[in-house]
C-alpha cells in the first residue's frame, strides 16, 4: 500500500492505511519518551552521517508551500527550509507547542486586535548560493500559495486568512505570481507589506494564533530560482544543509550549506556533517535492520512506524529500551456518523453506545495501539484537551469500553423511529476488515442492521466525500496542523472546514466556532475548544475510538541533544523525531 | 448403438493393453487404470474428504464448539494482539489456534473459507467448460468466417490483462450486480468472481477443443453421419462431443485447482469477499505480516491451501494419464 497523498490533513488516510501495515501499539503515552525532568541532556557531538530509512519512494513535496506531512515539515524545516517562527525542540510535551523565533527576531507582534501581524527578519541569513534572504523572498514564497493550479496539495491558510477580496466564483482575486491576466497583484501587495526587513500580514479577520500559522506553508522562496511546479523536487536551501544528490526511489544526500551561518540562526545546532535518506525500503526490512543494529545501521533511524507485528518483540525486551520510542501519534481515530442519513440524536448516540471500542483497540494491538478516545481533541494538544466525559455520563450513563448493547436498544426505542440500516464504509486493509467485522457484530447486538462497504484505499476519500456515495457510518482519522484545536474542531464539524465528512452544519455550533477562532486570549480559547469538543461528542457526530500511538526504533548511535541522557523521543503535535538536535554519537 | 460408441470400441480394440478383453468401454478402461494408480486414489480420497468437510462445515464446527465470527479477546495478548499459547494459540477450545488481534477461531474460518473457495472454483469451472466446449466445437466444425470471428474473439479475451481488470472494476461491477439483480452483497461478490474467472478462462479450453474438432470432423464416422443426412446440432453434440470427453475432463480437473488458487490470490489482493466472510486469500494476506512472530498463522491456512490444490492437481494428472496413456508423464 503506497503512501500516496500526504499532508497532515489527508494524512488521516495514510494513518489509517498504515495502521494495517505499520503502526501502532504501545503502552500509555510517554514510556521512554516525552518525560520532563532534571536529568542531564545528551552530550552532543558534531560530525558523522545520520541516515534515515523510509518506505516511501521520495518526499511527496520539498516545496515549502506544498509540504503538508508533519514528519516531512519537521525534517525540511530542521535542515533546509526555515520559517518565520518554529516550535521549541523539547522532550517536555508542555513545551513542544511553544513558539520560538526562527527567521524572525521574535514570535511576531499582533496589532489591530489580531488583524495585523508583523515579523522582523534577522540579519545575515543567506540562500545556498550566497544571496541574502530578504523580506521580499518571504512575501514571494507566501504569494505562491495563491497559484492554486500550480502549487497544489499544500496548506492554504494564506488564502483563508489574508485580507484579499474574493472574486465572484469565491476564489481569491489574486492568482499567485505566475499569471498576469486578470490578476489583482495590487490586492496582495496591500495584504502583505515589506518595509525594510519587517513583513506585515493584514488579515481579513482577527486570528489569535497567526504566528503559529506562519510555521505552515509560509516559508521563503527566492524568486530568481523558482521553477514553479518543478520546485518541489529541487529546492534552494536557507538552512544548514543543502541537497547534494536526490534520486527518487533511491536516496537523498544532504551536505553542509557553507553559506548558512550559526550567527543568523539560534534554532539549529546542526550537528551531523551529512544526512542521508534511503528510500523505497520494505518496512519489514527496516524493522529487522533496526532490531539487528549492526554496522552503519547504528547511525540510522526509521522514518515510519514499526510494524504492529514487531511491537511485541521490541517492547517486551529490555535490550531495546534505549533505542525504542513510543508516544501519541498526532491522530485520533474515529467513526463518522452522517447526520443527513442518521438525523436522530438518540439513534446516533445508540451507534456510539453499541460500539465495542475495546475490541477495536485490541485488533490494532491492544495497549500498544493507543488509548481509548473520548473526543477528537487528543491529550497531546495540551491545554486544549479536557476529558469530554463522553463515556462517563455525557450520553446518559457510563458506557463500558466494550459497549452497552442494552442501553443502545433503549435509545433506539426512545427515538420512536425505525433505525436505518447502517452501512459502514472503510478503507480496506486486513486490520480494517477485522475492525469492520467487530463493528458489524457489536451494532448487531444492539439490534441494528449493518452492511459493510470496504473501499480500496486510493479511492476512499473521493468516495466518502461524494454525497451520493457517502454512507451512514465512515472511518476516519485526524491530526492537528499545529498545536491548537483551531485545526481540529472547525475542519471537522463545520461545512467550510473541508473535512466535515459527516456533513454537520449546525448554525449555533458554527457561530460558537467562529467566536472561538477569533478569540485572542489563548487560555479562554482553549476552554471554548474543550466545550465545543464536548458538544460534538454529546451530539454523537463522531464516535471517537482511539488516541493512536506511534512506535519507532533507532540505531544505538543516534541521539538527541534534548532527550533524557541523549535518548531519542518523538513528540509535538506532529509526533515527529527531534530532527533539529539529533546527532551521531562517536 | 451410436456411431460414436462404435468408434470407442474401435479405439479400445487397437489399444494393446486391453487387447485380451473385448467390448470394454473407454470409461471402464480408464477407471481400471485410475484404480491401479496409488497417487490417484490417495488424491481422490483427499479431494472427497475436503469436499465433504467443506459441505459439512456448519455441522463440524458446531460439534467442535467453534464458529468463524465470534471474537475472543481472552485468546490474544493485550500487548500486541498476538495469540496466547503455543503454535498460534492451539488449545482444546481452538484446535488450530486463533487469528491475531481478534481471537477468532482459525479452524472454523479455514473450513468456512474452503466452502466459499470450492463453491467459486466449482461453479467457475462448470461455466468455463460449458462455454469453452460450445464455442470450441462450433468454431472447429464451422471453419470459415464463424471460426475466424470466434478465433479473434478468443484472441481479444486472452489479450485482456485479467488481474488489472479484476482490481479496477471489482467495486463498480459488484455494485452493478447488486442493484440490477437485487442480490445480497456476498452473493454479488461471489457471482462477480465466478463470472470474471470463467468469462476470461474459457478461450484456453475452446482452443483445445477447436483443435480436436478440426481433426475429428474429417473422420469417417462424421462423414457417414453427414451422408446419412444428420443435422449440424446432432453431428456436433451426438457425434463429436462424446469423443471430446477425455481432453475436457483432464482440462477441468486441472482448471479447478487453478481457480482455487486464483480465488485465494484475488482475496489476497483485496478484490475477494466482504468481511466477515472468511476467505483463504484474505487470511494469507493478513498472515504474511505475522510471519516472524506467529508463523503458525501463515503455515496453517497455507498448508491447507497447498494440500487442496496439490490433491486436485494430482487427480487431474492421473485422470489425464488414465484417459490418454500415450501422453505419459513429463
Amino acid at each position: 500500500m503506497g503512501k500516496a497523498k500526504i499532508g497532515l490533513r489527508s494524512a488521516a488516510v495514510v494513518s489509517l492505511a498504515a495502521m494495517a501495515l505499520a503502526a501502532c501499539g504501545g503502552g500509555s503515552s510517554g514510556g521512554s519518551s516525552g518525560k520532563s525532568g532534571n536529568t542531564p541532556a545528551g552530550q552532543p557531538v558534531k560530525g558523522g552521517t545520520l541516515t534515515m530509512l523510509s518506505l516511501n519512494q521520495e518526499f511527496t513535496d520539498l516545496d515549502p508551500q506544498r509540504a503538508y506531512t508533519g514528519e516531512d515539515i519537521a525534517f525540511l524545516n530542521a535542515y533546509m527550509t526555515r520559517s518565520l517562527t518554529a516550535f521549541k525542540v523539547s522532550r517536555d510535551p508542555k513545551e513542544q507547542g511553544t513558539l520560538v523565533p526562527d527567521m524572525a527576531t521574535d514570535t511576531g507582534t499582533p496589532a489591530n486586535g489580531g488583524k495585523d501581524w508583523s515579523f522582523t527578519l534577522r540579519d545575515g541569513m543567506k540562500w545556498e548560493d550566497g544571496s541574502p534572504v530578504t523580506c521580499e523572498d518571504v512575501k514571494y514564497g507566501v504569494s505562491r500559495t495563491f497559484a492554486t493550479d500550480v502549487i497544489t496539495g499544500g496548506p492554504t491558510y494564506a488564502i483563508q486568512y489574508l485580507d484579499i477580496p474574493s472574486a465572484k466564483d469565491g476564489s481569491s482575486v489574486y492568482k499567485g505570481p505566475y499569471t498576469t491576466k486578470g490578476n489583482d497583484t495590487a490586492a496582495y501587495d496591500k495584504a502583505v507589506v515589506c518595509e525594510g526587513n519587517k513583513i506585515t500580514f493584514h488579515l481579513a479577520k482577527p486570528v489569535g494564533d497567526f504566528n503559529y500559522t506562519v510555521t505552515l506553508g509560509m516559508g521563503a522562496v527566492p524568486k530568481a530560482a523558482d521553477t514553479a511546479e518543478k520546485y518541489t523536487k529541487k529546492i534552494v536551501s536557507n538552512g544548514p544543509y543543502k541537497i547534494q544528490a536526490y534520486t527518487k526511489g533511491n536516496q537523498m544526500v544532504l551536505v553542509r550549506n557553507e553559506n548558512w551561518s550559526k550567527d543568523s540562526d539560534s534554532y539549529r545546532p546542526a550537528y551531523p556533517d551529512k544526512i542521508v535518506v534511503k528510500f523505497g525500503l520494505d518496512q519489514s526490512v527496516i524493522d529487522q535492520r533496526m532490531i539487528r543494529d549492526s554496522g552503519a545501521d547504528q547511525q540510522a533511524f526509521m522514518r515510519e512506524s514499526l510494524l504492529s507485528s514487531d511491537l511485541a518483540t521490541v517492547f517486551n525486551d529490555p535490550r531495546y529500551e534505549s533505542r525504542r520510542v513510543t508516544n501519541f501519534s498526532p491522530y485520533v481515530i474515529y467513526r463518522v456518523i452522517n447526520v443527513e442519513k442518521v438525523p436522530d440524536l438518540k439513534q446516533r448516540q445508540a451507534i456510539a453506545v453499541a460500539m465495542d471500542r475495546a475490541q477495536l483497540r485490541q485488533i490494532l494491538g491492544g495497549k500498544f495501539a493507543g488509548d481509548i478516545a473520548d473526543g477528537v481533541i487528543k491529550p497531546n494538544l495540551a491545554q486544549d484537551y479536557a476529558p469530554s466525559g463522553m463515556w462517563t455520563g455525557l450520553l446518559g450513563k457510563t458506557i463500558p469500553d466494550s459497549g452497552d448493547p442494552e442501553y443502545a436498544k433503549q435509545l433506539i426505542k426512545d427515538s420512536g423511529k425505525p433505525m436505518p440500516t447502517i452501512t459502514y464504509s472503510y478503507s480496506q486493509n486486513p486490520d480494517a476488515d477485522k475492525g469492520a467485522a467487530s463493528i458489524k457484530s457489536s451494532l448487531e447486538k444492539a439490534g441494528m442492521k449493518v452492511k459493510l462497504n470496504p473501499i480500496e484505499a486510493s479511492a476512499y476519500y473521493t468516495t466518502i466525500f461524494d454525497k451520493s456515495r457517502a454512507t451512514e457510518l465512515m472511518a476516519n482519522g485526524w491530526g492537528p496542523d499545529w498545536p491548537n484545536a483551531s485545526t481540529v474542531i472547525p475542519p471537522l464539524f463545520t461545512l467550510k472546514g473541508g473535512w466535515d465528512v459527516g456533513l454537520v452544519n449546525d448554525k449555533a455550533y458554527n457561530e460558537k466556532v467562529a467566536a472561538a477562532l477569533s478569540e485572542t486570549d489563548r487560555a479562554k480559547q482553549a476552554t471554548m475548544w474543550q466545550d465545543l469538543n464536548k458538544e460534538a461528542m454529546q451530539q454523537a457526530w463522531v464516535v471517537p475510538t482511539l488516541f493512536e500511538n506511534d512506535q519507532r526504533l533507532a540505531g544505538s548511535k543516534v541521539k538527541s541533544a534534548s532527550g533524557q541522557n541523549g535518548q531519542l523521543y518523538i513528540g509535538g503535535s506532529a509526533g515527529n523525531w527531534p530532527y533539529n538536535d539529533m546527532y551521531v554519537q562517536k | 448403438m451410436s456411431l460414436a460408441s462404435d468408434h470407442a470400441v474401435e479405439a479400445t480394440s487397437t489399444s494393446a493393453e486391453s487387447a485380451e478383453i473385448a467390448g470394454r468401454s473407454l470409461t471402464q478402461i480408464a477407471w481400471r487404470r485410475l484404480r491401479r494408480d496409488k497417487v490417484a486414489m490417495t488424491s481422490l480420497l483427499v479431494v472427497l474428504v475436503i469436499v465433504s468437510i467443506a459441505a459439512l462445515a456448519p455441522v463440524i464446527t458446531r460439534l467442535v464448539g467453534v464458529d468463524p465470527s465470534s471474537f475472543n479477546d481472552k485468546a490474544v495478548s493485550d500487548a500486541g494482539g498476538l495469540p496466547l499459547g503455543r503454535l498460534g494459540g492451539v488449545s482444546l477450545a481452538h484446535p488450530l489456534g486463533v487469528e491475531p488481534g481478534t481471537g477468532r477461531d482459525l479452524f472454523a474460518r479455514l473450513l468456512y473459507g474452503s466452502r466459499i473457495s470450492l463453491l467459486i472454483a466449482l461453479s467457475a469451472t462448470l461455466i468455463t467448460v460449458t462455454l469453452g466446449v460450445s464455442v470450441g466445437i462450433v468454431a472447429g466444425y464451422s471453419r470459415g468466417w464463424l471460426d475466424s470471428a470466434l478465433g479473434r474473439l478468443m484472441d481479444v479475451i486472452l489479450a485482456f490483462p485479467l488481474i488489472l481488470i479484476l482490481l479496477a472494476l471489482s467495486n463498480v461491477l459488484t455494485q452493478r450486480l447488486e442493484t440490477t439483480f437485487h442480490l445480497g452483497e456476498l452473493v454479488a461478490r461471489v457471482l462477480y468472481l465466478i463470472l470474471v474467472l470463467s468469462l476470461f478462462g474459457w478461450p484456453y479450453l475452446a482452443r483445445i477443443v477447436r483443435g480436436q474438432v478440426l481433426s475429428l470432423r474429417e473422420r469417417e464416422f462424421v462423414e457417414s453421419a453427414v451422408s446419412m443426412g444428420a443435422g449440424t446440432p446432432r453431428i456436433l453434440f451426438r457425434e463429436i462431443l462424446p469423443n471430446l470427453w477425455a481432453p475436457i475432463l483432464v482440462y477441468a480437473t486441472l482448471l479447478l485447482p487453478t481457480y482455487i488458487a486464483a480465488e485465494a490470490a484475488l482475496s489476497y489482493l483485496g478484490v475477494g469477499l466482504v468481511p466477515p466472510t472468511p476467505s483463504w486469500g484474505a487470511m494469507l494476506a493478513d498472515s504474511v505480516r505475522y510471519f516472524a512472530v506467529d508463523p503458525a498463522f501463515l503455515f496453517i491456512p497455507g498448508t491447507y491451501l497447498f494440500v487442496v490444490v496439490l490433491a486436485f492437481n494430482l487427480l487431474g494428472d492421473a485422470v489425464r494419464d488414465a484417459l490418454d496413456p500415450r501422453a505419459g508423464r513429463a
